[in-house]
């Protein structure tokens, strides 16, 4: 019985192509963009890859000094200083890492010129990341502490500078300053990891980034557990409350907070920097408004297509009652051909997402993207089309079903 | 075979009652052709479906080779229908999106025989009809007498005891109307009971018995 169900359904669909086409493109479309959204958001928020343990640490990026009654402001990337003394000292943190935004600096190799992003980092930041290390290794705390000029390069830019030989020991001259190179990484694209060399904060060319409040700087707090983060949070904004400027006449109040990766894109759209609350739960329930409402276009198209399709099966309805076919037996048939097209095109959208992230990570697009498709995404999508296409094609069919022949077969609803 | 006993039928809309059929008694002998006649609208298709089973009656009692339908639940009557009835309708209520062969197959899908014989016997109903030619093709390709005989072909292809028309010849050309008709003779000839609903004196006359109907009751 049931491969008549199936037979059926393939004969009913390979012989209405256009509906069949229609419905298929709305469903693998549907999937298709949801699953490359998603995995482009969970690359950015969800603790995956190198920033793996990014649900047990925050980042404070942004210092807000005011002065005495609030008419100067400075807003900026934190100084050295302010981490190495306020912030590594802090009670609930297990690990902090001062580490720079990258700077494009220009490398010198065989008379060519590249211009490449350089971040200057302490030895806590490669603990409190996970870096995947491909060759060599990365500088340990002695190296920092000492100031030597060693540098880590990703893969993609070892490879560009030194084509068919191995980059270990390479003379590297990035920016007027000569580095040994020591170890190359995974490529990867996350806020706190994406560069192309890495070398330790030691050797700034001047010593005055240590003195500073403000720079260009910021701290990675790692907790013990998830759970510790909100002690984290509330002792930033403590610390920042208690925070000693040199010259306590120029800024007298200073904000600060140990955020989220959401938390610190939220900021950034609301301009929220001057209160404890960043606008995440706002920024995830537009992004939740934005799906839903994408999902909602086809699915809406799929419940006209089949609601516009119930007519002409009425009839269908009525003949197969009229020669012995029970409710049960109708639904079920209905249910399958439902199903098989959503199943079909939740594969079809499974691998055109696959492509298309295939193809954003070697196009270039964008640097050193590496994502990975969601399964519980797809899940969740090819659930949302089931429900819709039940919805529209089975439970219109089942009320028919459910009348006597005769009315089927007048094309009653 | 059939018997209906003080059988009424109303119809409700929002706004008027309909007294389709009034007090109808009636038997249908095993082995007739029975003919049902009457002005538009007078109850013959109403009345057809109620012998038929594809429609439940206000008040009264049908029976089905002595035993009453009671229930009008389809897990109670779908199989009554599958086994006794066949229903040729006046506008072939083919589906566009099967094949011929498939259209005729559709009430042996809902016996368990095997696929081979459900194949099989539809393709001998066809022959039968004079389609043997046309199983691959989908109704919309073929003609309205050529589709009203697929719908027979469908009709016959469960071996029911009683074959049930309702205008099988309204939609055709006087030619192609009497090939169903000989067709629908010959079928009555080798066992099948025959009803039919005709506005049509001379095809009535060819069966073997004419009930007429007017206003929702019964005449003669
Ligand atoms: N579903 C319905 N709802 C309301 N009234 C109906 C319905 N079906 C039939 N009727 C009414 O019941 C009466 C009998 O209808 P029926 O279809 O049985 O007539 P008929 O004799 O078959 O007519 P025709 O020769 O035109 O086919 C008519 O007055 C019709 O308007
Ligand atoms: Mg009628």
């Amino acid at each position: 019985m049931f491969k008549n169900y199936l037979i059926t359904a393939y004969k009913v669909y390979t012989r209405r192509k256009l509906f069949t086409a229609i419905n298929l493109a709305c469903i693998t479309l549907t999937l298709m963009v949801l699953l490359v959204v998603t995995a482009l958001l969970q690359n950015a928020f969800y603790p995956t890859g190198v920033e793996g343990r990014s649900d047990r640490f925050l980042q404070v990026t942004t210092l807000v000094a005011e002065s005495e009654g609030g008419n100067s402001v400075r807003t900026g990337p934190l100084g050295y200083k302010l981490i190495d003394q306020y912030l590594r000292p802090m009670k609930s943190v297990q690990l902090v890492a001062a580490i720079s935004s990258p700077r494009t600096v220009s490398v010198y190799q065989d008379d060519r010129v590249s211009e490449l992003m350089l971040r200057r980092a302490d030895a806590a930041y490669w603990q409190i990341l996970d870096f995947k290390v491909l060759e060599g290794s990365v500088p340990s705390a002695e190296d920092v502490a000492q100031g030597r000029f060693v540098a880590v390069l990703n893969a993609s830019t070892a490879a560009r500078l030194y084509p068919g030989a191995s980059a270990l020991g390479q003379q590297l001259n990035a920016g007027g300053q000569t580095f040994k190179v020591i170890g190359v990484v995974e490529d990867t694209l996350q806020l706190n990891s994406y560069s192309d060399i890495w070398v330790p904060v030691t050797t700034d060319p001047s010593s005055e980034y240590r003195n500073q409040m403000f720079g260009d700087f910021f701290a990675l707090l790692l907790a013990d557990s998830p759970a510790q983060l909100p002690l984290i949070q509330a002792e930033v904004a403590e610390v920042a409350r208690n925070l000693q400027f040199d010259d306590p006449r120029q800024w007298n109040l200073a904000l600060m907070w140990a955020d989220s990766k959401l938390d610190f894109f939220a900021r950034g759209l609301f301009r929220t920097e001057r209160q404890a609350d960043s606008g995440a739960g706002l920024l995830l329930a537009i992004i939740a408004a934005l799906m839903i409402l994408f999902m909602l276009l086809p699915a809406l198209n799929l419940v006209n297509l089949n609601s516009g399709r119930i007519l002409e099966r009425s009839s269908e309805i009525g003949v197969r009652k009229a020669f012995g076919a029970s409710s049960r037996t109708l639904v079920i048939q209905f249910v399958i051909e439902n199903v098989l097209l959503c199943l079909f095109g939740g594969l079809l959208g499974l691998i055109a997402a696959i492509a298309a992230l295939n193809w954003l990570e070697h196009s270039g697009l964008i640097p050193y993207l590496k994502v990975d498709i969601n399964l519980a995404v797809f899940g969740c999508g090819l659930a949302i089309t089931l429900f819709f296409g039940l919805l529209s094609g089975v439970i219109p069919a089942w009320k028919m079903s459910r009348l006597h022949p005769v009315q089927a077969l007048k094309g009653a609803a | 075979m059939i018997r209906l006993e003080n059988i009424s039928k109303t119809y409700r809309t929002d706004k008027v009652e309909t007294l389709a059929l009034k007090d109808i008694n009636l038997h249908v002998n095993k082995g007739e052709f029975l003919s049902i006649m009457g002005p538009s609208g007078c109850g013959k298709s109403t009345l057809l479906n109620l012998i038929g089973l594809l429609d439940q009656p206000g008040a009264g009692t049908i029976s089905v080779d002595g035993a009453a339908v009671k229930s009008y639940r389809d897990k109670d009557v779908a199989q009554l229908r599958n086994q006794t009835f066949g229903f040729i309708f006046q506008s072939f209520h083919l589906i566009n999106d099967l094949q011929v062969i498939d259209n005729v197959e559709l009430p042996l899908l809902y016996r368990s025989l095997p696929a081979r014989e459900r194949k099989q016997r539809a393709r001998e109903a066809l022959e039968r009809v004079g389609l043997g030619a046309r199983m691959e093709h989908y109704p919309n390709q073929l003609s309205g007498g050529q589709q009203q005989r697929v719908a027979i072909a469908r009709a016959i292809v469960g071996r029911p005891q009683v074959l049930l028309a309702d205008e099988p010849t309204g939609n055709l050309d006087s030619q192609m109307g009497g090939e169903v008709m000989d067709l629908l003779l010959r079928l009555n000839q080798e066992g099948t009971t025959v009803v039919m609903v005709t506005h049509d004196e001379r095809e009535a006359k060819r069966g073997s018995h004419i009930v007429r109907v007017f206003d929702g009751q019964l005449v003669s």
